[in-house]
């Protein structure tokens, strides 16, 4: 008798999954394959894809990524798109490589400029690039810069400042001058250093897009030309 | 003249002279001549066989064992020779000279080619030395890296770090018209010359 | 009137006077759940047989439309994916259930006298399936198909003297194309299932010719010259027939793992296809299947020298020895406990592979090759540091240091993890090492400017737990002089070495 009530429950339960899969139809089981869905150019999902893949090693947000970080819209304060997509297409300095085709890289024109408007739609906001300040270095004067550098800087930046020296010539090698325009006017909050017009120690009133330049150029004069010039 | 013979059952003993016994049963068997003649029919048969078989066994195996046969390799251009700047290594795809009309994608065929100076080429195959996997090459370090084992390659292809016993397999090449040729053909081996 | 339709034809074939005997041929009474495992394994066989035979009628073997077909097989047609799914997992279950078949026969000495015959043919079964399980993931052309050949090839090309032209017969052509498909599903299709088949037949015609083996007994030793005759007396007296006494739990055990097979296939669908066989999309990561892994785990932890040698030799003397295996020992003890040499043996078999599989799996000498541009440097890295330090935080990532050495745990672990280097090296060791590279790192010198150099080091400088010294030279009486970190707590330093 009770191998019959055994075949019987065992009868139930088919029947109970033949209802179940009749119903909930063999499609909609967990591994059915879904077509492979390619995010389409433009579209934020791609943005994201191509920025995780690509850039976030370097570029991310708070403390983390040793570039600027672009996940937060500090940077895109700073910065126009032109000068993000030209970056990406034609690297910068010695530490951004080359993403476009003139390099052998992944990235068209097109997809350059796609990808700068995807993240700033994503991170920027609402930010437009600043109305006081220009995204890209304006020439100023050196001599100038020096003095603007010991009152207001120095104390931080400076060869002995508490914050690392940025006059360090091996430093000066590695960032180009749209490293030092952008890293002066957006700082980075995270790491304790303050935009361009915020409050710093040695100047609480902040710079002025006058003396922003000044600083560059002074920055830019201390570069070594040759490695030799390195050489303490 | 075969002892080995056999006694059938409803078998009617031969007449005439030449009978002898069965070696099997000691039954009056049968004639030597027809035992004889079974015995000549067998082996025909069987040489027949042989003799079709050998001549049919030459397009089974001519088949199976043709692939073991090295094919020429063919010139094929990589496209203008200004695609690649001097003091870069850039990636290249060709269609492999020797394919058939089955092969789909997988006639397609990729190389990394490295300008030295202008008019002087490296062209490396992008399988590793060590298991054939894809390398992919990254400017920044100039380095190959292979993703399988971690096989690590110079930019002038010698061998930086890893397992590979060699350094990457190069293409033969040479300037034609402006264009990029390189020598291709069979999938790049250690056992190969090239 | 249907007895004697059954008569009539039993007349003509004999069926019932065949199949009778294997019903009720006696086996031994305590021969209980440990036996099921063959079953299972015919089991599984048999439904690669059915589900192979219905995609063969949906497959395209040709190297330009194979790839497709199977997407067109997993989307529009109806049940498709749950064919393959159950073509795909029941593979990997009849590897696995011959494993432990085997593994239980070897264990209990089921191969002595007069069995040698069931394990050799059962050695051969077990290289036919993985030869199946290759030439199957050869069927899925997708990028681990293309790259597993090249594995393959490169393999075959290693042979000394006739290397390239077994590379050549293996891929059916001087390149991986067409005919290297058309070659591989003849082989997976027809020839392998065939000499399976074949192989199967015999093994279960051995295994009514010699009687199922009973239970091991510590003390109950085989003899050969008196095994027959007294395995035959016990059977006559205490076997039970084997329908329905064993059947049953055959049945049970194969109903329980087919329904564990639907739920698998059901939840967790088909494997693959993987990206499509272009071999210029070389963003490719090869990958073979589970029952390969710990081959690729073992090759890839090999020493470089020694490699050929191994790869060529290693698969002749595995087969030698496993057939070997009922002749080296084929009379005497049976039980486990009295073969302590053999369990051992079968256990370290049991982890080497289990370790491979799992080294396979994580393939911890891979470069991750995004890690450099995906993986952000962590922000302790990075806070209190000075601007040249960033900047040297940016080389690492820029120089792809990431695709080999970890921070915080992410990245490669091709070379080691990288977050307390600086108590291990000072300043000049990490340079000269960067520089010069050894056996398993490139050499950096030619690669990276002075400025980059200088920058590197003195970011690696910085990776050190917080209250840790940095590494000194031996026997130096003070540590070697570092940047400050702002806010840095002096580490008072003990005076030469502990």
């Amino acid at each position: 008798m009770s191998a019959h009530r055994a075949v019987a429950t065992l009868g139930a339960l088919v029947a109970c999954g033949g209802v179940v899969v009749s119903t909930t139809g063999c499609d909609r089981l967990p591994g059915r394959p879904t077509a492979a869905q390619v995010a389409a150019e433009g579209t934020a999902e791609w943005t994201i894809q191509v920025f995780n893949t690509s850039c976030r090693g370097c570029h991310a947000q708070g403390t983390e990524g040793a570039a600027v970080p672009l996940m937060e819209s500090d940077y895109w304060r700073a910065a126009t798109d032109e000068q993000v997509a030209r970056a990406v297409l034609e690297g910068q300095g010695m530490l951004m490589p080359a993403f476009g085709p003139s390099a052998g890289g992944p990235f068209t024109a097109s997809q350059a400029s796609a990808l700068t408007r995807g993240m700033r739609a994503i991170w920027g906001g609402a930010t437009r690039q600043s109305s006081e300040i220009s995204g890209t270095v304006v020439a100023g004067n050196a001599s100038n810069g020096k003095s603007v550098f010991d009152a207001a800087c120095a104390g931080c930046h400076g060869a002995a400042g508490s914050a690392g020296s940025v006059t360090d010539p091996m430093y000066l090698r590695l960032v180009s001058d749209q490293g030092l325009w952008t890293a002066v006017v957006a700082g980075r909050a995270a790491l304790g250093s303050p935009a361009w017009n915020e409050p710093m120690p040695g100047r609480p009133s902040g710079l002025t897009a006058t003396e922003v330049a000044d600083v560059v150029a002074y920055l830019s004069s201390q570069r070594p030309r040759s490695m030799s010039e390195t050489q303490p | 003249m075969s002892e080995r013979s056999e006694h059938r059952a409803g078998e009617s003993p031969a007449s005439g002279g030449g009978t002898k016994p069965c070696v099997n049963c000691g039954c009056a068997g049968k004639s030597a001549k027809q035992d004889a003649r079974r015995g000549f029919m067998f082996r025909f048969g069987a040489a027949l066989l042989g003799v079709g078989g050998a001549i049919a066994a030459v397009p089974i195996l001519g088949t199976l064992l043709a692939p073991a046969r090295r094919q020429a390799s063919g010139w094929v251009s990589l496209g203008s020779a200004d695609a690649f700047p001097p003091g870069q290594t850039r990636f290249a795809t060709f269609l492999n000279p020797i394919r058939q009309p089955t092969d789909g994608d997988s006639a397609k065929t990729a190389c990394w080619v490295r300008c030295i100076s202008p008019g002087k080429y490296q062209v490396f195959a992008v399988n590793c030395a060590h298991l054939g996997c894809p390398v992919r090459w990254f400017a920044q370090s100039r380095l190959f890296l292979c993703p399988c084992h971690g096989g690590a390659y110079y930019e002038d292809g010698s061998r930086a770090a890893g397992p590979p016993p060699r350094g990457l397999f190069e293409y033969p090449w040479k300037i034609d018209g402006g264009n990029l040729l390189i020598e291709a053909g069979h999938l790049p081996g250690l056992e190969q010359t090239t | 009137m249907i007895g004697a339709a059954v008569d009539w034809v039993e007349a003509r074939t004999g069926a019932m006077a065949f199949i009778a005997p294997l019903l009720t041929h006696h086996v031994p009474r305590n021969a209980k759940w440990w036996y099921v495992f063959g079953s299972a394994t015919l089991m599984f066989f048999t439904i690669q047989i059915v589900t192979g035979v219905c995609l063969a009628m949906l497959y395209a073997p040709s190297a330009a439309e194979a790839w497709e077909s199977l997407r067109y097989i997993d989307e529009q047609v109806p049940f498709g994916w749950m064919l393959r799914a159950l073509h795909g997992w029941s593979s990997n279950a009849m590897v696995v259930m011959m494993a432990i078949h085997m593994l239980q026969v070897f264990l209990h000495a089921s191969y002595k006298f007069p069995r040698e015959l069931n394990w050799v043919t059962g050695v051969f079964l077990l290289f036919t399936v993985l030869a199946l399980a290759f030439t199957g993931q050869v069927m899925r052309w997708d990028q681990d198909a293309y790259w597993g050949l090249g594995i393959g090839a490169s393999i075959a090309d290693r042979i000394p003297l006739i290397g390239n032209q077994v590379r050549g017969l293996l891929l059916g052509g001087p390149i991986i194309g067409g005919e290297t498909l058309s070659r591989f599903f003849a082989l997976h299709v027809f020839v392998l299932p065939g000499a399976a088949i074949g192989l199967v037949g015999l093994h279960l015609a051995l295994i009514m010719k010699n009687g199922i083996s009973e239970m091991p007994k510590p003390g109950a030793t085989v003899e050969p010259a008196t095994y027959r005759e007294e395995y035959e007396k016990r059977m006559a007296k205490d076997g039970v027939p084997f329908y329905p006494d064993a059947a049953q739990r055959d049945m049970v055990f194969c109903g329980a793992c087919l329904v564990l097979l639907v739920v698998l296939a059901a939840v967790y669908g088909p494997f693959g296809p993987g990206g499509q066989p272009d071999p210029t999309l070389i963003d490719a990561n090869p990958r073979p299947d589970y029952p390969f892994l710990w081959i690729f785990g073992a090759v890839s932890l090999l020493p470089p020298a020694s490699e050929t040698a191994v790869m060529l030799v290693a698969p002749l003397v595995g087969v030698l020895v496993l057939v070997a295996v009922p002749f080296l020992a084929n009379a005497g003890e049976r039980a486990p406990s009295r073969r302590p040499g053999m369990v051992l043996i079968a256990s370290l078999a049991v982890m080497a592979i289990a370790a491979l599989t799992w080294e396979g799996k994580t393939s911890p000498w891979s470069p991750v090759m995004n890690a450099w541009s995906a993986l952000p440097t962590p922000g302790h890295f990075l806070t209190g540091r000075t601007p040249l330090q960033v900047q040297g935080a940016n080389v690492f990532q820029f120089a792809q240091c990431r695709n080999c050495h970890a921070l915080d745990g992410l990245g490669g672990e091709r070379g080691p993890a990288l977050d307390a280097i600086a108590t291990r090296m000072t300043p000049d060791q990490l340079m000269r090492q960067i520089q010069q590279g050894d056996g398993n790192m490139p050499a950096f010198g030619r690669n990276l400017d002075s400025a980059q150099m200088t920058a590197l080091v003195s970011f690696l400088t910085t990776l050190k737990p917080e209250f840790e010294a940095p590494a000194r030279i031996p026997g130096a009486q003070l540590p070697l002089p570092v940047r400050r970190m702002p806010g840095e707590v002096a580490t008072p330093v003990a005076a030469g070495p502990q």
